[in-house]
């Protein structure tokens, strides 16, 4: 062991250079499995324990009626299921609201509760996690806390057509209604202030009912019952409701997509890491054959051989390995924040040993193998073959790219021969550079679909945008209607409403509703058969349909309360707002089972038309009988910008990374193939090649593989792109993605690769100039 | 009156290291004439090789001068000496390094192509030189692994006469080489200095410095003393006799 060990200290001299690029891939990776590994082990356990201290429910319901009568039936029905764990019911105020954040508008149910009741409820209480001095005012979920948005400053709700303004008094962790991904938003008012709301009347009065199941898994069921027997009771009333898998899941999509593209970029260095290993291993055995047949007549076994370059490769791995994870606890304090600002749920960074113990193996064992496999070939070298420098008696090399045959130019041709005469490090390229591509066309396709243009993104997780959305009682729809057909300002309206409806058999689904789907904007919601057009039509989540095994053609049964119908399916959807649980029908198929008491109008007006304005507008006109008016620009604005600044975020870190894996992998390489040619250019020089002429060479020499692969990748790359950002999105209901790829940004992201790449290898390849013809004089 | 090739003045190299300053050749005056045969001898670190790589424009000297018609040598960059190697020099080394990643013929274009962008007047050459050296149509499609030394030496010289040099300058051209394949090699040598090309040489072997007609001795980087020999026909012994005594004197 010690005279491996005094071989791997002089391995480690000799190679100083790839051991420190080596070193450097190792400590990337382990960083980004280390910080994968966090976000997808500990930070869903981290939601767990929230839930858990704070007595979290796993079934939330606001009923908007808060009498006697509907809370005994309630408590009634609670007690009687079995399985109901405990339940706590609070009196608080529901309406639709809306209020400034990220330079859009949050808009959401908004769930008012007292001070005094919510630190106090003996399931799902909330905890405070910033506090004041005030003592009136409103406390915000902590998701919102930003510079708009602290202690302190005031924040205005608008409240149907009323606008209410409060101070922060400070911010609170809530599991189940603590972010706009929970389909409703707590706002907790001090008592005066909760109080003064409630004699006011804008939010009507509503029961909120957290419940604690047996078991957590039973949630969507549960909820979905419990909502079918309420409306069994009082078919008027209205309710909202969700459940711990899906807060769960809506909560942590920006963590998933973080961590989805972490493990990816993992991935890509490990691979990369690898490849270089190998070609280390491959280049060492080839450059020191003679030094391996000595060692070989001394006695040493191959075995012995092997075992250094694992020590060499498994020490510097372990190193490696150990200063990445400490580097991951270094950088995560920034993760911890953007996704803190993506959760609103606080985490305590602390050692966890699951991540690390898994970052040590998966590293440990792959570096392992492949140093391993590439190693064994040490095996078959013959002691008398490697004093010769592996030169054996018969060589069967091709002459590739004759001089005496090609037209190609002299410097073209020499760069080809180089380039086919070391195929392994072209091997090593076209891996980087069709990794690289994947990143371009990636980087792009956000670049495009989500960054510089939001819409493609926006039609495929939202499903529907237009200017204004305006829900009005059912009273004052057909006045409504014609105020819009009279107004000049407006180029089209149509009813787009969502309503709650049951699948029998299955679970509750958001149901969209539209008089004619050929009026909508986005009409790339049904991306397999059609819209429905009859009463006895629907088009369901893909996602959904894939889960009940159900297909286009198949009927399924809908139901609201006690009423039942059947419908045939008639197209598959993908919208993420409910998770994949939504539905399409028309207005006239939801009346079958139950006439609408309000309804929602998307309105699309002239380009320079004031959207606020125009609400005032319509507030002022129809008074009270209007319920929400939702400026979807501002709320799309508000609700992508934390996504887009997270992409943004990951495309800027993903391409600084890949730039830096590029020149590192270059490095590596090019270094190598100077060491190995040395002596060859040295003759060159001698023959009278000039160092331009070599330095041109050598960039040359890489250049086919560069481009091949990276034109190979790009290709393939822009044909996959799309199904793989499906399987990213697939959690939150995705089941096809139809982002623009942008070919123009790809060609010219790749013409840009080429040219840093030749430019890159040109300035590492200047160490040719300190190669003198002198270095071939031997002895004197 | 002999035509000058190289003329050198007040030539000298020192090498520097751990503190310590070596002159390994110290003011050489020397001129090379066109056609000559010149034979640079001298015991293992004399400067022999030092002073050849000086000649040749493949190392620069720390003082004096090389000069070259009206090119003075120490004055050129480091592109202009290339260029000076291209189309002036040819040069045969001791180990041969041909380039092992491509096959003869392609060795001797990839020198060749350099100058002339003339290609099938280059592979005429070579394919002349190759038939004056005696390397076969089968053997200029192989690579330098599978040639034996003597072989791969003389494409060597056809690698090193492609360009038409001025000079062929060789370094113990026949010191990786046994005897008989040695003895090829300096006849092939002779043969084309018969034609009129200048050579130098740098050898310690008595046989082979019999083969050229000027013969240098150099000794702790000083040019000891010179004697003539006459054009190489055959090996007799009064020549033989002639640089025995001439080496005596020098104290060889």
């Amino acid at each position: 062991m010690k005279r491996c060990i005094l071989l791997v200290g002089a391995n480690l001299r000799k190679a100083k250079g790839q051991s420190v690029a080596i070193f450097i891939l190792i400590l990337l990776c382990a960083c980004m499995l280390n910080i994968w590994l966090i976000l997808s082990m500990d930070y869903k356990q981290n939601l767990e324990r929230s839930h858990e201290e704070l007595n979290g429910e796993h079934v939330t319901l606001v009923v908007s009626r808060n009498d006697e009568a509907m809370k005994e039936q309630l408590i009634s029905l609670l007690e009687e299921d079995e399985r109901t764990a405990d339940y706590t019911l609070s009196p608080i105020m529901e309406m639709v609201g809306q209020f400034q954040y990220n330079g859009g508008k949050v808009n959401a149910p908004l769930l008012f509760i007292d001070m005094a009741d919510a630190m106090n409820r003996r399931i799902g209480q909330i905890e405070i996690v910033a506090d004041s001095a005030y003592d009136s005012g409103i406390y915000l979920p902590l998701i919102y806390r930003s510079e708009e948005l602290d202690i302190g400053k005031e924040i205005v709700l608008s409240i149907g057509s009323q606008e209410q303004t409060y101070t922060i008094c400070g911010f609170f962790n809530s599991m189940m209604y603590g972010s706009h991904n929970c389909g409703m938003i707590a706002m907790v008012l001090t008592s005066d202030q909760y109080e003064k709301l409630a004699a006011l009347g804008y939010a009507p009065g509503a029961l909120l009912g957290s419940i604690r199941l047996l078991k957590a898994d039973q949630g969507e069921d549960y909820a979905t019952q419990l909502k079918t027997s309420v409306v069994r009771f009082d078919s008027t009333v209205r309710i909202t409701g969700n459940h711990y898998a899906m807060v769960a899941q809506s909560r942590f999509i920006s963590q998933m997509i973080c961590a989805g593209v972490m493990s990816a970029m993992a991935c890509f260095i490990l691979v990369i890491a690898l490849v270089v290993i190998i070609a280390n291993i491959i280049n060492y055995i080839q450059e020191h054959m003679k030094q391996l047949g000595t060692l070989k007549a001394l006695g040493y076994t191959s075995a012995q051989l092997i075992q250094v370059l694992l020590l060499q490769f498994e020490g510097l791995c372990v190193v490696a390995s150990l200063f990445g994870i400490a580097l991951a606890y270094g950088v995560f304090p920034i993760f911890n924040e953007m996704m803190i600002a993506q959760t609103g749920i606080p985490y305590h960074i602390h050692f966890v040993w699951q991540p690390f113990l898994f970052t040590m193996l998966i590293l440990g064992s792959a570096v392992a193998l492949v140093v391993w496999y590439s190693a064994r070939r040490i095996r078959h070298i013959a002691v008398i073959t490697a004093l010769r420098q592996g030169v054996t008696t018969h060589s069967f090399k091709r002459n590739y790219v004759s001089l005496a045959h090609t037209n190609v130019p002299l410097s073209f041709a020499l760069a080809l021969k180089t380039a086919l005469t070391h195929r392994k490090y072209q091997v090593t390229v076209c891996i980087t550079m069709m990794v690289l591509a994947l990143v371009v066309v990636f980087s792009g396709l956000m670049l495009h679909n989500m960054i510089l243009d939001q819409e493609p993104f926006l039609n495929l997780i939202v499903g529907e945008s237009a200017d204004s959305c305006i829900n009005i009682n059912l009273s004052h729809e057909e006045a409504l209607r014609n105020f819009l057909e009279r107004d000049e300002r407006v180029n089209k309206y149509y009813l787009y409403h969502s309503e709650s409806i049951s699948h029998v058999g299955g679970v509750d689904l958001v149901a969209t509703l539209s008089d004619d789907f050929n009026d909508v904007n986005n009409r790339s919601v049904v991306f397999e058969g059609r819209y429905p057009r009859y009463d006895n039509e629907v088009a369901i989540a893909a996602k959904y349909a894939n889960d009940q095994d159900l297909r286009i053609g198949d009927e399924i049964t809908l139901a609201l309360g006690d009423r039942k119908e059947r419908y045939l399916i008639t197209g598959l959807i993908q919208i993420t707002n409910n998770l994949g649980k939504d539905c399409l029908m028309t207005r006239s198929g939801f009346e079958r089972l139950r006439p609408l008491q309000n309804t929602s109008y998307y309105v699309n007006l002239d380009e320079n038309v004031e959207i606020d304005a125009f609400h005032e507008e319509i507030s002022g006109y129809f008074g009270r009988e209007v319920n929400a008016l939702i400026n979807i620009r501002t709320t799309i604005a508000s609700a992508s910008s934390v996504y887009v600044m997270l992409m943004s975020g990951i495309v800027i870190a993903i391409l600084v990374l890949s730039v830096l894996i590029i020149t590192f992998v270059l490095y590596l390489l090019v270094k190598t193939l100077l060491n190995n040619k040395v002596q060859e250019y040295g003759v060159y020089k001698a023959l009278g090649y000039t160092t331009r002429q070599l330095i041109l060479q050598t960039a040359l020499s890489f250049m086919p593989s560069v481009v091949l692969s990276l034109g190979l990748g790009l290709l393939v790359n822009a044909w996959l792109i799309n199904p793989l950002v499906t399987i990213f999105l697939s959690g939150i209901g995705i089941v096809k993605c139809t982002f623009i790829v942008p070919h123009m940004f790809n060609c010219i992201a790749g013409l840009v690769i080429v040219l840093f790449t030749f430019g890159l290898i040109c300035l590492m390849a200047r160490r040719i100039k300190r190669i003198t013809p002198k270095q071939l004089l031997v002895g004197e | 009156m002999k035509q000058i090739l190289l003329e050198t003045e007040k030539l000298s190299k020192s090498f520097s290291g751990e503190g310590v300053l070596q002159h390994v050749l110290r003011n050489i005056d020397l001129t090379l004439y066109q056609g000559d045969f010149t034979v640079i001898m001298g015991a293992s670190g004399a400067g022999k090789s030092t002073l050849l790589y000086a000649l040749s424009g493949m190392d620069t000297p720390t003082l004096g001068t090389i000069r070259y018609g009206n090119q003075v040598l120490s004055d050129l960059s480091i592109d202009a000496l290339a260029l000076f190697r291209r189309q002036v020099c040819g040069f045969v080394f001791q180990q041969i390094y041909l380039l092992d990643t491509m096959n003869v013929m392609d060795n001797v274009l990839a020198a060749g192509l350099l100058v002339s962008k003339d290609k099938k007047a280059v592979v005429k050459r070579a394919m002349k030189l190759f038939a004056a050296v005696g390397i076969s149509k089968e053997a200029q499609r192989k690579f330098p692994t599978q040639l034996s030394g003597g072989e791969a030496q003389r494409v060597g010289i056809v690698r090193a006469l492609i360009n038409h040099p001025a000079i062929l300058f060789a370094d113990e051209p026949t010191g990786a080489l046994n005897s008989k394949t040695g003895l090829d090699v300096l006849d092939t040598l002779s043969a084309f200095h018969r034609q009129g090309q200048s050579i130098v040489m740098v050898t310690h072997d008595l046989r082979s410095a019999l083969r050229g007609n000027r013969i240098l001795y150099l000794k702790d980087g000083v040019i000891l003393g010179e004697c003539e020999l006459g054009t190489y026909t055959q090996e007799d012994a009064q020549r033989t006799q002639r640089l025995n005594q001439f080496l005596g004197e020098m104290g060889w």
